[in-house]
């Protein structure tokens, strides 16, 4: 650490901390320690100290963008040719997710506030998420492999506490339960490939790695399980296909995890990737494989989500969706189009959370067949709504619609396939967006949504403060990269997203609500609808292979155990007792075995021994 | 596997819905008489009245002093804004008002009885239309957002007015809980059947109370809810409360999944059994469970006869709340037991036939929806395994 | 006499319980135990304190003549390797008196042979004579059998005996390799140091090897020598438990560490890919079982089974960095299994049972056991190598150090720690989540809600141990350089003996 760095500069290890000081912060609250009191003031010190991220983080910014990028280490753990370091890499693009991290976080934390007033364990929910903000926060500066690896793992912990909050739920255990194992099941390849790397490089900092590869002689299978390892991890996070399910399970969390988890986690899961695509050059069957789990992720993702009769759920596979066209982005070598695309889509799917979040806080309900005719009533709500719907498709100029532009001007030329990707997820997205607008805000009000007063004004405003941010999207990707102007967009490419985006919107517009969500009477209609409601019945495909293969082996290992070996030894016990009580002897039947066996053996050995040496 | 102690799980009594029907018929109490039933039901009561009277003090303060505030900040604070209050309302060292809130959200979300009807009325538009005209007149806000959302004002009213008619309810219950309180300490109660006669009464009383709410816009008063529309305290508050907030109550995060797929909780809202009398007392405190705002509240304003009474009890002070919690319930058996019993067509000791059938009616009515409601509480043993 | 005294303390204590006149009450007994070992465990730490980790080779030795004829010198010494061993048997044995309540059966002989095992451990540790091991190692069998089929429960008979047996069979092979190896180098020096093995053929040396090895594999356990592993400690009492999985394995591992490994460095590097595969089968073997397991103390036994098979893949690997991996391995399996003993058993004592299919919904904050399961979680997820925590920079290590050896083998241990999400998971899952219930679920969900438990509080006091474990546990996870320090030169010094014995002859 450079002693002329600015002191925000090398304080910037407190950053990671101030998260999880809140999660010590909230303990008292949490553990119950306060018998009289309730657990607000947690919410409060969480609320405060991740306030100090953001100002912290902001600092370091101002001063990053007059110095340059730094890098910031420290020691940690070194032994034999391990260094094993706690590593800042305080790049812009770096420090602009940990903006946008802590930033979601604050405004997530104000939300809870008001979507969690009646929950008594709030103190926990809050520890949790300031360990949650702690490790995302840390994950999007790390400098090294490492400690991203550390701090993923830190965000699969966290994600199954959060998910597990409500643990007294039935669903909710097995959600927690998948959201953990589908996440580790992609942290576990990371690991191995991590070992390897640290094994093969030595170093595990990024840019050590990046000059590794230059002069690494690796053979393509060890080169393409390597890369493979490496995209497992990420892909976990993101919830790619075919490791997308715990997204939708996760939905049983409460609402405010799920707009960091479908906004914040998701980056610093493709931020990690974004940071180890130098090194899929090692493997071009990676990058292919890459492209193949993006583009089936994007429109795989939109189209499941518009089979979707659950609120949350419909968003959350278009997190899937969106996370697959960056996954795009990254595997054709791409890294700003990606980080701006994760950017414009954190911001206004943390909005589009925060407004189903508003309608479920209301209604009781997430069930889109039962709500209707909230616009007039709720005015937040659904201009939040609007927003965030505006922001993640073609429509207006708005955040998407500049990366979507910017994704087919890049694309068309060389890959038009995934141009085509984008364009059709674009479409999807918008349509889905449009029927479910269509009948949670207009129709008719239901009896779930007869009285439907606007939430209070803790979720209310930060709703309108990220609506606000949204609409200024286009200016503050403008700010973070001059370069890709956005007068560089042909005409062409604007006017294809747009076309895109009119396309979906007009169908969705006219497409009757009633017949698209009833399972239709039209039987290849009917099974169509089936595989996308159900996930192209994924969960049943894991079930009937990985869980039960797993299940099977234990069974099987189990009665290997139980009958041959410890049958085996049993019966050697008999045996050697030379009595059918065989084990059930008495102390002085221990006795003579014990004496048995020991003369029993030394005589084997002595007289092995003398054969030896002679 | 060792065989489990029967002393740590324990299962009341579920009497059968003709049982529970003869009970109220033949005008015997659902709860069972017994002494500790006395103190858990009376002492629980009269915290319930102590927390209900700042309920409904705040309630009626927001209805009043905080009408269409779009930042409600203080709203907690009854108008006290002296640091002291201000920091004990920060440190949580406060009453959980959001509790009643959560009460009122049921109440206008299930949206039964007069009040309700009374909210979608011409009238109620009319009074709505007045009070917004003067309202958005000082207030650019409410003046940009009515017009485009022409829903957003009125639905708010219509909360506020809910909020209201809410406190002057709990009003009214917790002086009776309170009273029962001090008749029972001056000994002119000294039985299940009595306290259960004592709401009765209580409630008969107060029957005819009308309930009215005025708000006070730029120095000029507005009627809400007028006189003239005849709203009165059993009928359009207290039978609807008891159905959104005893009966259906709304689903409990901590317990149910919302996920659409999984239909688990039904379609139609007078389905609902989530209510107080429905509620599993067991996951008290736990995540995702509100009433544990109030057991909290409870909790704080124990009598010292029923916390003897508890710390002799299974964890003592450990599962205090839970304890509050099967008490609580107990006693809302008894307060709907005299709701029924004061609302019953007919007299019940009538030798008319048709009286008596028409009481039989009432009376299977309400059984069926008991019937599958936490009853075992009722059990007089049910607290009494030694542990 | 620094060294000296870590043994005499638990061994006077030990006398001093045993020679106390009348039959005090059974807390007295327990005082003089818990002062006993708060006072080793404080020579324990002066130790640490006069210990310098940059030297190489035995520090603090102390040497006596003894039964010359035999070759058995009284000889001490400690390292590397042996001194966070004795560190771990200093703080497990004292947290297993702690934990140890409401004995009404014959305390004094219990507390007298829990020190006793403690003392003869702590031997065990830093003989640096092989005989005096084995003597240690002997010493540490009778108690424990003792504590398991007087204290156990009800299936302790058959339990005790099978301990028995395997674990004299064990103590016979170690034994006869020690015997072995004077009766073929000819000399009737038994002391540690001199390498010996390489006087003689490689035949001889991998017979030898492969008996000690055996003999300590049952110890460890290594699959197919571990099924007493899992009927022990469903029959020991917790804080047998706590004792057999947090220390007592450790002899194993440090016997294949510095007898396997440092007697036969040349015989080893033959072996050691049969080893590192015999590793992976252990490693997923444990994993698999621990899954199927119902009984919450079978699945965390079956758990050690997967867990010390990696300290044989470090072995086997024997690099610089998986040497350090397996001394972490053996201080964090010591702590995180003590821990989840504890835990279990604290739910043993406040329900009844420890069947997943009957537990539900523990973390009930007023009814149930909230603060056990917040550490459980905590244990299971340091079990499961969740950064953070002692699990993950053990295993880090060894699977680092091991990768360049035996990818393949180190691949499949990567799976079994995978596989330990797995089982843990169900575990805190079934056992934690959901609505409290001690009882079978019942084919009416609505009964089943109806059910008032009744469990008992869990005080403070009876979890204080488990917190401290558990801080101990995340401590070691964020500062791991600590132990690092400690430790380096020494395995560092084992590896190059491995990987330049091949080069002597």
């Amino acid at each position: 650490m450079s002693e002329t760095l600015p002191l925000p500069l090398q304080l910037v290890w407190l950053i990671p901390l101030y998260g999880f000081s809140g999660m010590l912060l909230s303990l008292p609250w949490a553990s119950g320690w306060f018998r009289r009191n309730g657990p607000r003031p947690a919410a409060y010190l969480n609320l405060l100290v991740t306030l100090l991220a953001v100002v912290h983080g902001s600092l370091i910014l101002r001063e990053v963008l007059s110095l340059g990028a730094q890098q910031v280490v420290i020691p940690w753990f070194h032994v034999a040719d391990l260094d094993l370091r706690i590593g800042f890499d305080l790049s812009i693009t770096n420090l602009a997710a940990l903006e946008l991290v802590t930033f979601m976080s604050l405004v997530c934390q104000v939300f809870a506030l008001g979507y969690l007033d009646k929950e008594w364990s709030l103190a926990r929910f809050y520890a949790l998420v300031g360990f949650f903000e702690g490790a995302m926060a840390g994950v999007v500066l790390s400098s090294n492999l490492f400690m991203s690896y550390f701090l993923l793992e830190m965000l699969t912990l966290s994600t199954y506490l959060l998910v597990g909050f409500w643990y007294a739920q039935p669903l909710v255990v097995t959600a927690a339960r998948d959201a953990f194992l589908t996440k580790r099941v992609g942290d576990v390849l990371l690991l191995m490939a991590l070992v390897a790397l640290s094994a093969w490089a030595g170093s595990l900092e990024f840019n050590d790695l990046y000059a590794w590869i230059d002069r690494a002689a690796l053979a393509p299978l060890p080169a393409t399980l390597l890369c493979l390892g490496l995209i497992a991890g990420p892909m976990g996070k993101c919830a790619q296909f075919p490791m997308h399910l715990w997204l939708d399970e996760a939905m049983e969390g409460p609402n405010p995890a799920s707009i960091l988890r479908n906004s914040a986690v998701v980056t610093c899961g493709a931020l990690v990737l974004v940071k180890l695509m130098p090194l899929l050059r090692l493997s071009p069957l990676a990058i292919d494989i890459l492209l193949l789990v993006g583009s089936i992720s994007a429109i795989g993702g939109a189209l499941v989500a518009i089979a979707q009769v659950d609120l949350k759920r419909t968003f959350s596979y278009g997190t899937t969706s969106y996370l697959g066209l960056v996954f795009l982005a990254i595997a054709l070598q791409r890294p700003l189009l990606a980080l701006l695309l994760l950017f414009a889509h954190g911001l206004a799917k943390a909005l589009l959370f925060m407004s189903v979040g508003s309608v479920i806080a209301t209604t009781n309900c997430q069930d889109l067949t039962e709500l209707g005719g909230l616009g007039p009533r709720m005015p937040a709500t659904t201009t939040s709504f609007v927003v965030a719907g505006l922001g993640l498709t073609g429509l207006v100029p708005l955040g998407c619609f500049w990366c979507f532009a910017l994704m087919v001007e890049n694309f068309r030329g060389s890959h038009p396939l995934f141009a085509g990707v984008v364009l059709l997820t674009n479409a999807l997205t918008s349509f889905n967006l449009v029927r479910v607008f269509r009948q949670v805000f207009l129709d008719q009000p239901h009896p779930k949504t007869k009285r439907s007063p606007e939430v209070n004004w803790l979720m209310a405003l930060p709703m309108i403060s990220l609506a606000v941010l949204v609409v200024l999207t286009p200016l503050i990707i403008d700010r973070i990269d001059p370069l890709e102007a956005i007068t560089a967009i042909s005409p062409t490419s604007s006017v294809l997203v747009l076309a895109t985006s009119l396309v979906g919107l007009a169908v969705g517009w006219v497409v009757r609500l009633d017949a698209f969500w009833s399972r239709s009477l039209f039987r290849p209609l009917r099974l169509l609808q089936d595989l996308l409601a159900f996930d192209f019945y994924t969960e049943r495909i894991y079930k009937a292979t990985i869980v039960a293969f797993v299940a099977a082996m234990a069974r099987l290992v189990n009665s290997v155990d139980r009958v041959l070996v410890n049958g085996l030894v049993n019966r050697i016990g008999s045996a050697s007792l030379a009595s059918a009580e065989g084990l059930k002897l008495g102390v002085s039947g221990q006795l003579q075995s014990y004496v048995l066996t020991l003369v029993a053996a030394i005589l084997i050995l002595l007289a092995s021994l003398a054969w030896l040496k002679a | 596997m060792p065989v489990i102690p029967a002393e740590l799980t324990y299962s009341g009594g579920r009497p059968s819905a003709d049982q529970l029907a003869a009970r109220l018929l033949v005008g015997e109490t659902l709860l069972a008489e017994h002494p500790e039933h006395l103190v858990e039901v009376v002492d629980v009561l009269k915290s319930y009245g102590e927390v209900l009277d700042a309920y409904s003090i705040n309630l009626i303060f927001q209805a009043e002093r905080q009408f269409l505030n779009p930042f409600p900040v203080f709203r907690f604070l009854d108008g006290d804004l002296s640091p002291a209050k201000i920091w004990r309302h920060l440190n949580h060292d406060r009453i959980n008002f959001e509790y009643a809130e959560y009460c009122m959200k049921a109440m206008l979300w299930h949206g039964t009885g007069g009040l309700d009807a009374y909210l979608d009325s011409p009238a109620f538009l009319d009074n709505c239309r007045a009070v917004i005209q003067r309202k958005t007149r000082r207030d650019p806000l409410l003046a940009v957002l009515d017009p485009l959302f022409p829903g957003f004002l009125p639905e708010a009213i219509r909360a506020a007015a809910t909020t209201h008619a809410l406190g002057q309810f709990w009003r009214v219950m917790s002086d009776l809980f309170l009273d029962l309180a001090k008749a029972e300490a001056s000994g002119s109660v000294a039985s299940i059947a009595a306290v259960v006669r004592f709401i009765q009464d209580g409630l008969v009383r107060a029957a005819a109370q009308p309930i009215s709410y005025a708000v006070e816009v730029e120095g000029n008063s507005y009627w809400i809810l007028p006189p003239e529309a005849g709203l009165t305290f059993l009928v359009d508050v207290a039978v609807p409360y008891v159905e959104a907030v005893f009966l259906r109550g709304m689903p409990f995060l901590g317990t149910v999944s919302f996920n659409a797929q999984a239909q688990q909780i039904s379609p139609d809202q007078a389905q609902f059994a989530y209510g107080a009398l429905y509620a599993d007392p067991l996951p008290t405190m736990g995540a995702g469970i509100p009433p544990s705002l109030l057991m909290q509240d409870m909790y704080r304003h124990l009598p010292d006869r029923l916390h003897a009474l508890y710390r002799r009890r299974s964890r003592s002070e450990g599962d205090v709340r839970v304890k509050i919690c099967m008490s609580f319930q107990k006693s809302m058996f008894c307060v709907t037991n005299a709701a029924i019993a004061g609302t019953f067509p007919h007299p019940l000791d009538s030798n008319d036939p048709v009286a008596q059938a028409a009481n039989r009616a009432y009376a299977d009515a309400w059984a069926a929806r008991l019937s599958v409601a936490r009853t075992d509480c009722l059990d007089p043993w049910s607290d009494r395994i030694p542990t | 006499m620094t060294l000296s005294l870590l043994l005499l303390i638990p061994f006077l204590g030990a006398f001093l319980l045993l020679l106390w006149p009348s039959e005090p009450a059974p807390g007295r007994m327990r005082a003089i135990a818990i002062t006993t070992l708060a006072l080793q465990l404080i020579w324990s730490l002066w130790v640490l304190f006069r210990f310098d980790p940059s030297l190489e080779g035995m520090q603090l030795q102390e040497s006596y003549r003894w039964v010359a004829s035999l070759g058995l010198d009284y000889r001490l010494g400690i390292d590397g390797l042996s001194l966070p061993l004795v560190l771990i048997n200093g703080a497990l044995t004292l947290v297993s008196a702690v934990c140890t309540r409401d004995i009404s059966q014959r305390p004094r002989i219990y507390f007298a042979l829990l020190l006793l095992i403690s003392a003869a451990v702590n031997g065990a540790f830093l003989a640096e004579n092989l005989l005096l091991f084995f003597l240690f190692y002997e010493l540490e069998l009778i108690p424990l059998w003792l504590l398991i089929s007087i204290w156990g429960g009800t299936g302790r008979a058959y339990a005790a005996t099978k301990f028995l047996i395997f674990t004299a069979v064990s103590g016979m092979l170690i034994l006869g390799a020690f015997l072995g190896l004077a009766l073929l180098t000819g000399t009737a020096d038994f002391s540690l140091t001199p390498v010996l093995s390489d006087r003689l053929a490689m035949g001889s040396q991998l017979v030898l090897l492969v008996a000690l090895m055996i003999g300590f594999a049952i110890k460890i356990p290594l699959v197919p020598f571990h099924t007493w592993l899992p009927d022990a400690h469903t029959q020991a009492s917790t804080p047998v438990s706590v004792l057999l999985a947090g220390v007592l394995l450790k002899l194993g591992t440090y016997g294949l560490l510095r007898f396997c490994l440092g007697l036969f460095p040349e015989a080893w590097k033959l072996v050691a890919p049969v080893l590192a595969i015999w590793a992976a089968v252990s490693v997923l073997y444990g994993s698999l079982a621990a899954i199927a397991q119902r009984d919450m103390k079978r699945m965390v036994a079956y758990s050690s089974v997967g867990h010390m098979g990696m300290i044989l893949l470090a072995a086997a690997a024997a690099t610089p960095v998986s040497l350090l991996g397996a001394v972490f391995q053996m201080v964090s399996h010591g702590l995180i299994s003590a821990l989840l003993f504890l835990l279990v058993g604290i739910v043993y004592r406040k329900t009844g049972t420890r069947d997943l299919e009957v537990l539900r919904g523990l973390l009930n904050p007023e009814r149930g056991l909230p603060f056990t399961g917040t550490l459980m979680i905590l244990g299971v997820m340091a079990s499961a190598g969740l950064p953070g925590m002692a699990g993950f920079i053990s295993e880090f290590l060894i699977f680092r150090g091991s990768i360049g050896a035996y990818p393949l083998a180190t691949l499949l241990c990567l799976v079994g720690s995978g596989l330990t999400a797995v089982y843990f998971l169900l575990l805190v899952n079934r056992a934690f989540f959901g609505r409290l219930a001690i009882t079978p679920p019942s084919p009416d969900p609505v009964s089943d809600s109806r059910l008032d438990i009744r469990l008992a509080g869990v005080a403070l006091r009876e979890t204080l141990p488990a917190l401290g474990l558990s801080l101990a546990v995340v401590g070691l996870g964020l500062v791991p350089a600590g132990l690092g320090w400690l430790s380096e030169t020494t395995s560092t010094a084992m590896a190059a003996l491995a990987a330049h014995s091949g080069g002597l002859l």
